[in-house]
C-alpha cells in the first residue's frame, strides 16, 4: 500500500473504533518524510522503516506504545431493495466490491543501549460484515501479525506471525508480487550503500530473507480423525492424521537510486514452496490415501519510478509461478495432476500502476494479466483463464478536504470451459463505472485517509459473466447491476502500511 | 532511466507473454463441434466393446467427485479422459467400436447408491462431469475416429431417474412408512418415491379411505442433483405416466406404462411433446458429439409407436447432416426371440441384443459345459435359435438404416453390465469362456464384447459384475485377451467371417459320450464376402474330443471336392489342415471346448 498512507492519520479514529480513548502517540514525524518512504512503493518493512538513525541513539532504554489501524466498512443499496452486490469476474477486480475489514494494531517499539531497537506487533483483524449489520456475535477475527522484531547494526530479524508483503496496487487491494501470510522469521538489511549519513543513501542495496509455514485447517493438509482411546480406555481420542504444512522461502533482492526526492526502485524475488508427503484418510471410505509431496517456485520482478511529489509514481511487476507455489498459500489448490501434485501449475502475471497528482486533479491507474494454467491436463479446465483489469481512477479536488472521483474500468476471464453456443471458451467481462464523492479528513490526495464517500457504481455484465452465476442466480440474467453505497476508508501509524 | 521505461515496459510484457502458459486459453479443434461424417462401412465388420466409463480408466482426478474406491455402487473415477488415453488398448484388442455408458447428467445418488453407470438421467442436455466436460467428450470420439474407433452411445428413452414423489398422503413430503404389525395384519412397506403398481394410476389415500390420483411433486435437492428434470416437457408432470413401479412384467401394460424398478419414473413416451424432446435431446447429442450409434435402454418398456417414430426421425435429421449408417440397436431383456425380434420390424430398430442366444447358447450350451447338477443344452438348439431369428427378426434393411436387414446383425454378446459375468456364472470356467469367444467372434451378426472379459473378470451380479479395469494394469499379455486379439485379426481378416451368410453344417441333441457330442459347425460364405470361405467348427463338450459325424457319415460342407482347409485360429486344437473328399464332406475332430476355424488354404496366407 502506498507508503504515505500511514502519514497524516490520527488516533481519534482508532479511538472511535474501539469505543475507547486511546492515546495519541504516532508519530508522524517519521512516515510523513517522503524521501524515506518513498511513495507507492511500500517495501517491505526492512525499507519502508529504515532503521532510525542518530535521533534514537540515546545510552538509556527508550519506549512507546504505538496504535494503528486499517479499515474498510461501507453500506449500499442495489436500489432494488437489497444490498450492494459484487460484480467483479476476475481475481483482482476493482476495489469498490472489497469486503468490510478492519486491523487493529498494537505495537511496543523499544531501543536498547541505544543500538537494539525492538519491536513486538500484534494487529487483529476483523473480517465483516460486521455486528451492526448481521446482529450476530462475534464476528470473524483473526490474528494477522504477532511477531518480534530486533534490529542490531543495521540488521532486522524477525520472528512469528506476519504479513509480509511488498508493494499493492490500491485500486486492485492487490499486492502482485509478494504477500506472505505465515508464521515463520526473517532477515533483511542493507547489503551495500553509497553511505551518505545525512539522509538516505542515494545508492541503496536491501536483502531481505524469509522462512515460513502454514498448516492450513483443511484436508488437505490437516486432518484430526477419531479412534479408539488407548490403555482399553472408553470411546475415542482424535489423532492428527494428515500434518504438512506448506515451507515458503522468500528472498528479496531491492536496489534504491535515489535522486532527490524521486528515486527508483527494482527488486528481484523469488519463493520457494514445499510440501511433504501425507496420508489421509477419505471420509467417504474411512480408507487411508496417500498424498504425494509437491513443491514450486515462484520468481519476480518490480521496477518502480516515482517522483517524490504528491504520491506520484509508476510500478511495473513481472512474475511467474510453477507448481504450489501458482497457489496462494492461503488456498487450497482446486485441481491436480493426474498424481495428485500441482506439477505442471503455471502462473503467469504482468501488473501495473500508477500515481499521478498534480495541483486539482490526480489519477490513478491499474492494469493486469494473468495467465493460470492447472495441471489437470484435460482438454478444458476452469482453472486454465486468462484475466485481466484496465482500471482509472481520475479525481478533482475541489477543496482541501472534498474531491470527486470517477472509476472506469474493464475486466475479463476468459476460461476453460466451453460456451457450447460460440463453441468457444467462455469468456466473461464487466464494464464498470463508478463515481465517489468524498470528503478526505487529511487533506487531498489519492493516498490521503481516513476517507468519508459516497458511491454509486455501475456494471454492464456480458453473457459470459452472466453465465458464472447460476441459472436460479438473479446474476445469471441482470445485464446491468448497479449500487449507491456509503463508506469510510482510513490507515493510519500500521506497520502493514507503512 | 525516464527513456528506458517504453522499452522495459515491453520487454516485460513480452517476456510474460512468452513465458509457459501464457498463451491464451483456447478449446482445441477435437473439443469444438465437430463436422458430421459416416464412419463406418458396414457395421457386420465391426466390434463392439462395452465400456463402463466410470471403470475403464481414470484420466483425470479432478473429476473424482463422490469416488468412493473399491465400493463398487459407487463411482470409482474413470472417465472419457481415461479412455482416449488407451486407445491403444482397444487397438491391441482389436475392437473396432466403443459403445460407452449414458453421457447425460444423472441424480447423484439414490437408496444409497450411486449413478455411476448413467442410466438415471436428470438433464438430457448436459454431460455427466464425474465423465469430464463437453469437450473432453468430442476429444475422445474424435479421437477414436482419428484411430479408426466408432463410439456407441448408450440412451435412454424409458424413463428418467429418480426425480419426483407421488404424494399419495397429501402431506407434501417424499415419505416412506410401514404399516402393519405382520400378525393380526399384513406389513406393508409404502415408498412415495417408487409405489407399486395400481392401473388407476397412484393413488392418494387417508384414513378415510382413498383421495384419488396422488399428485407429483418434483425434488429440490440440489445437493444430490435431484431436481427437475430437462428439458422442457420432461420437467412436467405431463412428461410421465405415474402409475408406479412394475411389478408383473408378462403384464403388457405394467411392462409399457409402470415405473423401472428403483422409481426410475416412467416417461409418456406416447406424448408428441414428449416424443419431440427426445428425438431433438439426443439428435442434438449426435451432431454435437459424432456419435456412430446408439445402443437403447429397455425397448421394452416403450410401446412400438415410439419406435417407428424416434427411429424414422432421428434418421431423417442425421441423414441430411451426412450422418448415415447410424446404428440403432436396442436392449430387451428377454429370452423370448419373437419378443428381441418385434423392435426390428419396419420402421424400427437396426438390431437388438441378442437376449435369447445369451440365454439358450452362452448360458445353456457353453456355460453350462462342465458344471454340476446343469444340464447342458445340445448345439441343435443353437440351430433352431438361428432358425427362428430369420423369421423373428425383419428381413428387410431399415429405410435410412445400416443397410443391412436386422436378421442378419443380431448384436451377439456373452454378458453385459446387467448379468453376472460368464467366469462367473461358468465357475472360473475358461475354456468354456475362449470357446464362448470363439463362437461369439464367428457367429453372424456383430460381436459385443463387455469390458473386462478379456482380463478374466469374474464378478457376480451387478454392481459385482462391474469391476475396475485399471487395477489389471491395462495387461495385453493374458491368455483371454490375446484369444480375442487373435479372433479379431482373423474376423479382420477373413471376410466371410463378417459378411458371409451362415449355413449350418453340423448340429447335434448330443451332450454325452456320443462322437458328435456338442459339436456346431458352420459355413460362412456367400452374401458381401465375395470369395471368402470359412468352415467354423465347435466343440462345446468339455469332456471329449468330438467329430463332426455321427457314426460312418462325415460333414458335407459347401467347399468344392479337394479344397484344403487350414485352420486359422489354433492348429493344435483340430487338424491344421483337412481336404475335402470328392463326396464334398469332412470329418473334423475337435479338442474339448475348442474351435478350428478352416478356410482355404490360399485364403490362410
Amino acid at each position: 500500500m502506498n507508503a504515505t498512507r500511514g502519514s497524516s492519520p490520527r488516533l481519534y479514529t482508532a479511538a472511535l473504533l474501539l469505543g475507547a480513548v486511546v492515546p495519541s502517540v504516532a508519530r508522524a514525524d517519521e512516515a510523513a518524510d517522503p524521501a524515506k518512504t518513498p511513495p507507492a512503493t511500500a517495501t517491505p518493512p526492512a525499507t519502508a522503516t529504515p532503521p532510525p538513525r542518530a535521533a534514537d541513539a540515546a545510552s538509556t532504554p527508550t519506549g512507546r506504545f504505538e496504535v494503528g489501524s486499517y479499515g474498510r466498512v461501507h453500506i449500499a443499496s442495489d436500489l432494488r431493495g437489497g444490498t450492494g452486490r459484487k460484480a467483479n469476474v476476475v481475481a483482482h477486480g476493482t476495489r469498490i466490491d472489497e469486503d468490510d475489514y478492519a486491523e487493529l494494531e498494537l505495537r511496543r517499539e523499544d531501543t536498547f543501549r541505544g543500538e537494539v531497537k525492538s519491536r513486538v506487533v500484534a494487529t487483529l483483524a476483523l473480517f465483516g460484515p460486521f455486528f451492526h449489520f448481521t446482529g450476530k456475535v462475534p464476528d470473524q477475527l483473526a490474528v494477522r501479525n504477532l511477531y518480534a522484531q530486533g534490529t542490531y547494526k543495521g540488521v532486522s530479524v524477525w520472528a512469528g506471525a506476519r504479513m509480509y508483503r511488498g508493494d499493492d496496487i490500491y485500486l486492485l487491494n492487490w499486492w502482485p508480487l509478494d504477500n506472505q501470510n505465515t508464521i515463520g522469521g526473517g532477515a533483511f538489511g542493507t547489503l551495500t550503500d553509497s553511505g551518505e549519513r545525512d539522509g538516505p543513501p542515494r545508492y541503496e542495496t536491501v536483502l531481505a530473507v524469509h522462512v515460513g509455514q502454514q498448516r492450513l485447517d483443511n484436508p488437505f493438509q490437516f486432518q484430526k480423525t477419531p479412534v479408539v482411546a488407548p490403555s482399553n480406555g472408553f470411546g475415542t481420542v482424535d489423532v492428527v492424521k494428515l500434518d504438512r504444512p506448506r515451507m515458503v522461502e522468500t528472498l528479496k533482492l531491492t536496489q534504491h537510486i535515489r535522486d532527490g526526492r524521486g528515486g527508483f526502485k527494482a527488486a528481484l524475488y523469488g519463493e520457494a514452496h514445499q510440501l511433504a508427503a501425507g496420508v489421509y484418510r477419505d471420509t467417504l471410505t474411512n480408507q487411508d490415501r496417500g498424498l504425494p509431496d509437491d513443491q514450486g517456485f515462484l520468481f519476480g520482478s518490480q521496477l518502480t519510478y516515482y517522483t517524490g511529489e504528491r504520491d506520484t509514481y509508476a510500478s511495473l511487476w513481472l512474475r511467474h509461478a510453477r507448481g504450489l507455489a501458482a497457489y496462494d498459500p492461503l488456498a487450497v489448490p482446486q485441481t491436480f495432476a493426474n498424481d495428485r501434485t500441482t506439477s505442471g501449475t503455471t502462473e503467469t502475471t504482468i501488473a501495473f500502476a500508477t500515481n499521478f497528482e498534480r495541483e486539482s486533479f490526480g489519477v490513478l491507474g491499474a492494469a493486469y494479466l494473468r495467465f493460470f494454467r492447472d495441471g489437470s491436463g484435460s482438454v478444458l479446465s476452469p482453472q486454465k483463464y486468462d484475466e485481466g483489469t484496465a482500471v482509472v481512477r481520475p479525481q478533482l479536488y475541489f477543496h482541501e478536504h472534498f474531491g470527486l472521483a470517477a472509476e472506469a474500468s474493464y475486466q475479463a476471464r476468459r476460461l476453460g470451459v466451453l460456451d457450447k453456443a460460440a463453441d468457444a471458451p467462455v469468456t466473461a467481462s464487466v464494464i464498470r463505472g463508478a463515481v465517489i464523492p468524498y470528503f478526505s479528513l487529511t487533506g487531498k490526495g489519492s493516498f490521503k485517509r481516513p476517507q468519508i464517500y459516497a458511491i454509486y457504481a455501475l456494471a454492464s455484465r456480458d453473457a459470459g459473466a452472466r453465465s458464472l452465476y447460476a441459472a436460479e442466480d438473479v446474476f445469471s440474467t441482470r445485464k446491468l447491476e448497479h449500487y449507491a453505497g456509503l463508506g469510510a476508508e482510513w490507515w493510519f501509524n500500521s506497520s502493514s502500511y507503512p | 532511466m525516464q527513456t528506458l521505461r517504453a522499452p522495459l515496459a515491453a520487454l516485460a510484457l513480452a517476456a510474460a507473454l512468452a513465458a509457459p502458459g501464457a498463451g491464451c486459453v483456447s478449446v482445441p479443434v477435437e473439443g469444438k463441434q465437430p463436422l458430421l461424417a459416416t464412419h463406418v462401412k458396414d457395421w457386420r465388420d465391426e466390434v463392439i466393446y462395452q465400456v463402463l466409463v466410470d471403470r475403464f480408466a481414470n484420466g483425470d482426478v479432478n473429476n473424482d467427485y463422490r469416488v468412493r474406491p473399491g465400493y463398487l455402487a459407487r463411482y470409482q473415477g474413470g472417465d472419457w479422459k481415461g479412455m482416449r488415453e488407451h486407445l491403444s488398448y482397444f487397438k491391441d484388442l482389436g475392437v473396432t467400436t466403443l459403445w460407452i455408458s449414458p453421457v447425460v447428467k444423472n441424480v447423484e445418488t439414490d437408496a444409497d447408491v450411486d449413478s455411476y453407470h448413467g442410466y438415471w438421467a436428470q438433464d438430457l442436455t448436459e454431460v455427466n462431469p464425474h465423465f469430464g466436460d463437453l469437450a473432453e467428450l468430442r476429444a475422445l470420439v474424435a479421437a477414436a475416429h482419428t484411430q479408426g474407433l466408432k463410439v456407441v452411445l448408450d440412451i435412454v428413452t424409458n424413463h428418467m431417474g429418480q426425480v419426483f414423489f407421488y404424494d399419495m398422503n397429501l402431506n407434501g413430503n417424499p415419505d416412506i412408512y410401514i404399516g402393519g404389525t405382520g400378525k393380526t395384519s399384513k406389513v406393508e412397506r409404502v415408498s412415495e418415491f417408487d409405489p407399486d403398481w395400481d392401473p388407476r394410476g397412484v393413488q392418494a389415500a387417508t384414513s378415510l379411505g382413498e383421495a384419488g390420483r396422488a399428485p407429483i411433486y418434483f425434488i429440490q435437492s440440489p445437493e444430490i442433483n435431484r431436481v427437475p428434470p430437462k428439458p422442457g416437457i420432461l420437467g412436467t408432470a405431463l412428461g410421465y405416466h405415474g402409475f408406479g413401479r412394475i411389478l408383473n412384467y408378462d403384464d403388457e401394460k405394467q411392462r409399457l406404462l409402470g415405473d423401472f424398478p428403483g422409481g426410475l419414473k416412467d416417461v409418456a413416451t406416447e406424448v408428441p411433446e414428449v416424443r419431440a424432446t427426445l428425438i431433438d435431446a439426443y439428435a442434438r447429442w449426435v451432431e454435437s458429439v459424432d456419435f456412430d450409434g446408439f445402443r437403447i435402454d429397455t425397448v421394452k418398456h416403450v410401446e412400438y409407436d415410439f419406435w417407428k417414430v424416434f427411429s424414422t426421425g432421428l434418421r431423417q435429421r442425421l441423414a441430411a447432416q451426412n450422418k448415415k449408417n447410424f446404428l440403432l440397436f436396442g436392449e430387451a431383456f428377454d429370452g423370448n426371440d419373437q419378443l428381441l425380434g418385434s423392435y426390428t420390424q419396419k420402421g424400427m430398430l437396426d438390431s437388438v441384443f441378442y437376449f435369447s442366444q445369451h440365454f439358450q447358447v452362452f448360458r445353456d450350451v457353453f456355460q453350462n459345459a462342465k458344471l454340476a447338477g446343469k444340464q447342458q443344452a445340445g448345439t441343435d438348439k443353437i440351430q433352431a435359435l438361428w432358425e427362428s431369428r430369420k423369421t423373428n427378426w425383419s428381413a428387410e434393411p431399415q429405410d435410412l438404416g445400416v443397410g443391412v436387414p436386422p436378421a442378419k446383425l443380431p448384436v451377439n454378446f456373452i454378458d453385459n453390465h446387467d448379468v453376472a459375468r460368464f467366469l462367473f456364472e461358468a465357475v472360473g470356467d475358461k475354456d468354456a469362456l475362449r470357446n464362448a469367444l470363439s463362437y461369439l467372434m464367428t457367429v453372424e451378426g456383430i460381436p459385443c464384447i463387455y469390458y473386462g472379459t478379456e482380463q478374466d473378470f469374474a464378478g457376480g451380479n451387478d454392481p459385482a459384475n462391474r469391476e475396475v479395469l485399471w487395477d489389471t494394469g491395462f495387461s495385453t499379455r493374458g491368455d483371454t485377451f490375446r484369444h480375442i486379439a487373435k479372433l479379431a485379426r482373423l474376423r479382420a481378416k477373413h471376410a466371410a467371417l463378417r459378411r458371409g451368410d451362415t449355413t449350418v453344417r453340423y448340429a447335434t441333441p448330443h451332450v454325452g459320450a456320443e462322437d458328435d457330442a456338442g459339436i456346431l459347425a458352420f459355413e460362412r460364405a456367400g452374401s458381401d464376402a465375395g470369395a471368402s470361405y470359412a468352415l467354423v467348427v465347435l466343440n462345446t463338450n468339455a469332456k471329449k474330443a468330438s467329430t463332426t459325424a455321427d457314426g460312418a457319415k462325415p460333414m458335407a460342407v459347401g467347399a468344392k471336392p479337394g479344397t484344403v482347409l487350414v485352420d486359422v485360429l489354433d492348429p493344435a486344437s483340430g487338424p491344421a489342415t483337412v481336404t475335402v473328399d470328392p463326396q464334398g464332406a469332412v470329418r473334423v475332430t475337435v479338442q474339448p471346448q475348442r474351435a478350428v476355424i478352416l478356410v482355404p488354404q490360399d485364403q490362410a496366407k
